[in-house]
Formats: structure tokens, C-alpha cells, sequence
């Protein structure tokens, strides 16, 4: 039956095709719209952590004064990263932070490249799912005692050693000499959701070296770095014991009780600052969330995003209104038609279903088209805007929701046309004939 | 004269039709009202002037990785050997650049006594020497440049005259004139810097900060291994200048990397991306919007056409003029458009209204609801006339052929 009425629909479309044709323009466009933004909405709030969102916690400290900042700042200051450090609760943790080095190779006529580098624990590879080629992340014990060692990712191995395992080699930083202990895969989370505080959508860094080293090697900051206080910082020593914020801070619990329990680590952390004079605030408190909430408390999303989406869902909606008004319109013309199938004994049930088959047939169609458009659309704006790569492909689960979006929209619209077809009397079309 | 009567007669007749195209009328006003006040919105805050020459000035890092190099006299010779390449009209160290989306910004204290010592906005901070003012381009309209001898080098402490913007200006001395006033990097009394210029026109690095106008330069050139440069040359020398200020400097000392050269105009491009991405967006969906409409109006009157041929035939038996069909259906369209127009208008506010509490997006504009309703009624005039002049040249005696 479900052939016949396709074949019933396609013999009417082909009758109308201009009618028609406006029907699937209509519906597609609006899925085009609604799926380039839907795309980009998608892409920028998708939550890259997956299971492990759960388990790893951002932590934040209002370590700030009483008339500073009036909300958790999304970073900590060295000195309680060095202190968080020592709590034993978390399995995992990391302090880090992005800093700018020259590098150079063995080969002197190498010219040197200024890459950004993140500045992190041992830790870090694990917590964040690194994936690794070669090697892996240093000893442990280097967080503590700090060697000059690096890990590199794979575009840079192919860079600097076309692609061998280059675990052992020297890379040189700043002139300093540095061994290549790990080369991890192709890994780049989208957002960046460890540290989304210079924008979430970027690549990660192609080098990362240990957390330990920044007091003797005093790697810059190329992040943000927020003061409340006003206080002298004109050597590196004076920014390690600073009020400022500057470094990151994650740690990674394995269970709802032990985050509790490492909340509680952190309150009494921040009583037993308050007795030795900081956090002065009134407010002063810690704060731990895990990836999801980090995403949102960071507004990873733009407003102008959820605006679009917001807008394109009523351009869609406008779509199926114009779609509704020329389905009436094509439908009632065929009155006298469907009196005369009525009068030979199609039920009226028969008699819906056909008209919605031919109305699923226009979505479907629209959808597909929708889908270029949406294609079309992205393209195009990566093209001209010079976007990232990751936030202008059409995401894969589109080519499922585009033609269901549209189907399922062309039915809703599809409903009443057809109930007022199959609900007239067959007898007042059949008199006119 | 109208014959709005006998229009409302036939649109009670049969209500679905008409509904549906008073929903789309409704719609389509509210979208395209709140979208197209968020385009002109956006259109006006990427059209802000920086205040600087931004198709000649560029700038470029320079990032000394070598511990023995002398950071301070390095950067006297460098700054020097750009000064003299051809093209090159101005150069300067920087700490920031305009419209880059990254640099420093702080806070001052002002007043004539502790007690009456506020904070001031926040503004961008430039350090720079005297020939910070021409290598940006920007105008000096009161009070003077540093002199040579004014310029010290080391750290931001160390700054005790400045040049302000006119914005920062009238936001920390109000009508006072600012040139002599002292204002203060640390608390009341510490660390003060005398103004002794005011500059027309400098925006800082943010451009969705709510103190982009606010600028001040002070008289330092900052020395560390990681520094930004400001170079003004005459169009178009930039891509020349690219490869021969890195072999310059690198004929000085190989250990630096030198990277990153834009203008500031290329600065512009992408720290507005945004913004512009998002009036883009809009506005395809505001042509798009309308086009749907109008066709599926045209759609509308193309089959309310063939469904009154013979109501039209009657009429045109009756007497009834070409132009009385066809002014038929304009009237019919132009009750469904104002209506819906209106209606639309009203929802365009409280839509407006949802977006401003929930986003930061600033009040609708009356005019914005009003103009899409005039822009409507344009344009569904075309879409109704093109098939209503069909229906005019239907011959009366087709209405009797059928009966």
C-alpha cells in the first residue's frame, strides 16, 4: 500500500511541479537554516570529556578581597596551586598553564619556530585521555623534581623527524636542552575544555613540558592573568607569591563521595588560608566542577549561537506555516478527485495516509536539499570567515536529523491539509463534476 | 470604494487560508524586525574608527630566546635599523595593539585629595616613546608628545607621564582639562604620572569591552625577551617589509624569532569576525524570510485566483473594472498584511524583550518593527499584483460557461 500511495504522490507532485517545487524550496531552506546553525550550536556545545565528564573537576578559589571580584575567577594563583598540589584526595590532578618558547633542533640550520607550549603535570596525559604514539608522559617523579623533559604530538614528530620514533632525542627550548620522553597521537579536543580561558575553539599545544620547571626556567604566561590587587610584579618571584590568577587547576576524583570529600579537603584548605591572612572575602570559598558545568559556567557557548538557533527554529516554523497554506491550497484543488476515490470506497483512513505519504515525500525531499543548502551555507562561511575547521563541518549526526527534522515538520503540516481533505463530503464534489 | 465589505465577507468565507498567511505575516515581522535591528546594531559597532592609520600601521613579535643577548640596547638598534628600511615611515615598541583582543589594561586613581581619590574606567595601556603617537597615526589635539629625554626604559612602574585618549579623558576629569592633571598607577599618591597630551581617537584591544576608548600611553619602553612592534609604512610595502625586517634583525643577532606580522586592519577583520559572521547570518535569513513569504503569498493569490474564476467572471460581467479585480486583491492583502503587520509588531517587541533580559542585546527600536512592516507591504504588493493582473483578463464569459 505504502508503494502505491509513494506512487500516488509522485504522480501528483508531477502534476504541480511548480506548487511543488515552492513546497520543497520552502521546507529546505528552512532546514538549511536551521541546521547551519544547529551544526555550529552542536559543534561549540558538545561535550568532549564523554564519560569522564563526570570525574574530572575544574577547581576554583575566591581568593580574592572583600570588594574585588564579585564571582569565582576561573583560575588560581600559583601559590594555591602549589599547595593544592600536595592534597593527596584526588587519584589525578594538574596545575598548568600556556607559555610561548623558541624551538630549536640539532640541525643548526633549522630556523627556530616560537610554538606555544603547555606547561603541566605528569598527570595530565592520563586525566585527559592523551592518546600516545610513542613513549609516554614522564615519571611522576619529575613533577616534583624537575628534569628537562618533553612530550611533542605528532604533527611536530613529522615536522622535526618526518614521523620516526623520536623518543630520546634532544629538542631545544629557549636554548635549553630538552629529552623527548613521549610523542602523543593526533589529539585535540573541540572545545578545549581544560582551558577555555583564551577561547574554547583553537588547537591544543604541540608541546608540553613539566609543571616543575616554571619556577627555574619562569616560563611566561600566555594566558590570561588577572589581578585583583594592585601589587608590584616585575620579576618572576614576585608573580609566584602574587594575589594573580593564572594557572589552571583539574583534578580527578573517581566517585561522587570522593568529590565531596575533596570539596571538604578544599574548605578546610581555605579556613586554614584565612588564618594566615588571605582570602579575606566574607565570601571566600572553593568551588569544584566537572566538565559539563565548567562548559557552561564558562559560557562556551556564545550568545549570538543560542540567538541563532532560537531565530532559525522560527524561520523554520514560518517555512511549515507557507508550506501548510500551499498544501491547503494543492490539496483542496483536488477535491473533486478524492470525491470520486471516496464514492469507489477509499475510506477516509486510506485516504489521510496517502496525503500524508505525498507530504512525507515533500519533506524527505526537502530535507535532502535542506541538507545541501546547510552544506552549501557552511562552506561558505568557513570559506569567507576563516573558521575553524571544527566548527563548520557538517556534523554527522545532521544527515540523520535533517530529513527527520523535515519529515517529521512536513507531517505536522501535512496533518490538517489532509484531515480536511479526507473529512469532505464526496457527494458536493462529485455533483460539480 | 474599497469594497472592504464585501472582502471581509469573502475572508470570513473561508478563514484557513487567510489564518495561515496572518501566522506567516506574524512571524515573518518579528524575525525580520529583531534580526535585522541586531544587524544594524553589529553593522554600527564593527563601523567604530580606531583612531589610527590601520591600512599602513602593522605590527610583528619579536621573541629573543637567547639569555646573553642585552635586551635593552638590542632593542634600540633593532627599533633604529626598521626606522631606516624603505617604506618604512615610523616604528615603535608596544605593549599592546589597537583591535589585536590582547594586551593590558588598568585602572587609575585620580582626585586632588585621599578623601576624593576615585578609581577611574578601566583603559588599554600603551608603553611606547615618542614616536608611538605617528607610528599609530593618531591625532594629537591638546597638550604635547614626550620629548627623547622623557622615555625611560625597564618596567611599567617606572612611567610618570602620560597621553590620553579624549574618551578617558572626559570620563576622569568630566570638563576639567586634563592636561596637568596627575593621576595614579597604585593608590592615592603612589607612583604618579602627569598628563601632558590628549590624543583625539585610540581604541584599545577589546573591542566588546565597554571602555574600548579609553587609552593611555605612557612614556616607557618596556624591555622583555617577548616584545610587539609597531612599524607605519606606506601601503602596500607590507609584504616586502615581511622578509626584510626578519633578515635586518637577524643580520643583528640570528636568535629571535620574528613572526606575526598584520595590519591593523587585518586585526580589525578578525576581532570583529563575529560580528560580522552573525549580521551574515541574518541577513541571509532575512532575505530568505522574505523571499519565502512573498512566494508563498504569490502561491496563495495564484490559487485563491483559480478557485474565484468564476466569482470574477460574474463581477467582470457585472461592469466591475480590470483595475476593480485587481485592487480587489490588493485590499484583501493589504487588511491580511496590517493586521498581521500589527500583531507582528507586537510580538516583535515582546520577542525583543525576551531576547534583551535572557541576552545582552540592547532595547528593539520602534523603528525597526515599523520599517519591516512598510518594507511587507511593498513587497507583497508585487507578489500580489504579478498574479492578480492574470485574474483581471479573465473573460466574463467564462463564469457562464461552467454553471
Amino acid at each position: 500500500m505504502f508503494f502505491y500511495y509513494l506512487d500516488l504522490a509522485w504522480r501528483s507532485i508531477k502534476k504541480t511541479p511548480l506548487l511543488s517545487l515552492l513546497m520543497v524550496l520552502a521546507i529546505s531552506i528552512g532546514i538549511g537554516i536551521t541546521i547551519t546553525t544547529l551544526n555550529v550550536y552542536q559543534l561549540m556545545s558538545e561535550n568532549p570529556a564523554g564519560d569522564r565528564s563526570d570525574k574530572l573537576h575544574g577547581v576554583q578559589l575566591w581568593s580574592q578581597g572583600k570588594d574585588a571580584w564579585k564571582e569565582f575567577n576561573g583560575q588560581v594563583t600559583y601559590q594555591d596551586a602549589y599547595n593544592l598540589r600536595k592534597s593527596d584526595v584526588p587519584v589525578r590532578q594538574t596545575a598548568m598553564f600556556v607559555t610561548g618558547l623558541a624551538l630549536q633542533t640539532e640541525d643548526p640550520d633549522f630556523s627556530p619556530l616560537l610554538e606555544s607550549v603547555r606547561v603541566t603535570d605528569s598527570d595530565f596525559f592520563e586525566m585527559f585521555s592523551v592518546p600516545f604514539l610513542y613513549g609516554k608522559a614522564w615519571d611522576k617523579g619529575v613533577d616534583t623534581e624537575a628534569m628537562y623533559q618533553v612530550v611533542i604530538n605528532e604533527d611536530l614528530n613529522k615536522q622535526l623527524f618526518s614521523g620516526e620514533n623520536s623518543i630520546g632525542k634532544t629538542l631545544y627550548l629557549d636554548r635549553k636542552p630538552y629529552q623527548i620522553v613521549g610523542v602523543t597521537k593526533a589529539w585535540s579536543p573541540s572545545p578545549l575544555y581544560y582551558d577555555v580561558t583564551t577561547g574554547a575553539f583553537k588547537d591544543s599545544a604541540k608541546l608540553f613540558v613539566p609543571f616543575s620547571l616554571a619556577p627555574i626556567e619562569e616560563y611566561q604566561s600566555w594566558g590570561n592573568n588577572q589581578s585583583w590587587k594592585r601589587e608590584p610584579i616585575n620579576n618572576y618571584s614576585q608573580r609566584l607569591s602574587s594575589e594573580m590568577h593564572w594557572i589552571q587547576y583539574w583534578v580527578e576524583v573517581q566517585d561522587d563521595k570522593q568529590r565531596d570529600e575533596y570539596a571538604e579537603w578544599l574548605t578546610r584548605y581555605v579556613e586554614q588560608q584565612q588564618l594566615i591572612g588571605r582570602f579575606e572575602s566574607p565570601e571566600a570559598a572553593a568551588k569544584v566542577s566537572n566538565v559539563e558545568q565548567w562548559l557552561k559556567i564558562n559560557e562556551v557557548v556564545p550568545e549570538d549561537n543560542k540567538i541563532l538557533v532560537g531565530l532559525s527554529v522560527l524561520f523554520l516554523l514560518v517555512c511549515l506555516v507557507n508550506m501548510l497554506g500551499l498544501l491547503l491550497a494543492k490539496f483542496l484543488k483536488r477535491a473533486p478527485e478524492v470525491g470520486v476515490r471516496r464514492a469507489i470506497g477509499a475510506s477516509r483512513a486510506q485516504i489521510f495516509s496517502q496525503h500524508m505519504v505525498e507530504v512525507g515525500l515533500i519533506g524527505f525531499g526537502g530535507g535532502l536539499l535542506g541538507l545541501l543548502w546547510a552544506w552549501g551555507s557552511l562552506s561558505m562561511l568557513s570559506a569567507h570567515f576563516d573558521l575553524e575547521a571544527a566548527l563548520t563541518q557538517l556534523d554527522l549526526t545532521m544527515w540523520i536529523v535533517a530529513p527527520s527534522i523535515a519529515i517529521f515538520a512536513a507531517l505536522i503540516a501535512g496533518v490538517y491539509p489532509a484531515w480536511r481533505i479526507c473529512s469532505t463530503n464526496p457527494s458536493a464534489h462529485l455533483k460539480s463534476q | 470604494m474599497l469594497q472592504i465589505k464585501p472582502i471581509l465577507s469573502t475572508l470570513m468565507r473561508n478563514k484557513s487560508g487567510p489564518i495561515l498567511l496572518l501566522i506567516q505575516i506574524i512571524l515573518s515581522v518579528a524575525i525580520v524586525a529583531n534580526a535585522s535591528f541586531i544587524i544594524s546594531e553589529r553593522i554600527a559597532l564593527m563601523d567604530r574608527d580606531s583612531g589610527t592609520a590601520e591600512e599602513e600601521v602593522f605590527n610583528f613579535r619579536l621573541y629573543s630566546f637567547d639569555s646573553s643577548i642585552e635586551l635593552e640596547s638590542q632593542l634600540q638598534r633593532d627599533i633604529r635599523t626598521i626606522r631606516d628600511l624603505p617604506g618604512v615611515m615610523d616604528a615603535s615598541a608596544t605593549s599592546m595593539v589597537p583591535l589585536s583582543g590582547g594586551g593590558w589594561s588598568s585602572g587609575y586613581t585620580v582626585g586632588n585629595t585621599e578623601e576624593t581619590a576615585k578609581d577611574t574606567e578601566s583603559a588599554a595601556v600603551y608603553y611606547g616613546d615618542e614616536h608611538m603617537l605617528n607610528t599609530l597615526g593618531v591625532d594629537l589635539i591638546e597638550g604635547r608628545n614626550f620629548y627623547e629625554e622623557e622615555v625611560l626604559t625597564g618596567s611599567p612602574d617606572l612611567a610618570t607621564h602620560g597621553i590620553v585618549s579624549k574618551a578617558f579623558a572626559k570620563a576622569s576629569w568630566g570638563d576639567e582639562p586634563a592636561i596637568g592633571q596627575i593621576m595614579y598607577a597604585g593608590d592615592f599618591g603612589d607612583k604618579p604620572i602627569q598628563i601632558i597630551g590628549v590624543v583625539d581617537k585610540l581604541q584599545g584591544a577589546w573591542v566588546n569591552s565597554s571602555y574600548l576608548d579609553n587609552s593611555v600611553i605612557l612614556n616607557i619602553n618596556l624591555v622583555n625577551v617577548f616584545t610587539k612592534v609597531l612599524v607605519r609604512a606606506e601601503v602596500g610595502t607590507l609584504a616586502q617589509l615581511k622578509e626584510a625586517i626578519p633578515a635586518a634583525l637577524h643580520k643583528d643577532n640570528r636568535n629571535r624569532v620574528i613572526e606575526g606580522f598584520t595590519l591593523i586592519s587585518e586585526h580589525r577583520k578578525r576581532v570583529y569576525r563575529n560580528h560580522e559572521l552573525m549580521a551574515t547570518v541574518l541577513s541571509m535569513m532575512v532575505v530568505l524570510l522574505l523571499l519565502i513569504t512573498s512566494l508563498g503569498l504569490a502561491g496563495m493569490v495564484m490559487f485563491n485566483i483559480e478557485r474565484r474564476t468564476k466569482q470574477i467572471g460574474t463581477r467582470r460581467a457585472l461592469g466591475a473594472k480590470k483595475r476593480d479585480i485587481i485592487s480587489f486583491f490588493l485590499v484583501e492583502n493589504y487588511i491580511i498584511c496590517l493586521v498581521g503587520g500589527v500583531i507582528g509588531g507586537l510580538v516583535a517587541v515582546q520577542l525583543g524583550q525576551q531576547l534583551m533580559s535572557v541576552y545582552s542585546l540592547p532595547k528593539l527600536e520602534p523603528i525597526y518593527p515599523i520599517m519591516t512592516i512598510m518594507g511587507l507591504l511593498l513587497l507583497t504588493t508585487v507578489a500580489v499584483i504579478l498574479p492578480a493582473r492574470k485574474a483581471a483578463k479573465i473573460s466574463p464569459a467564462i463564469a457562464t460557461r461552467s454553471v
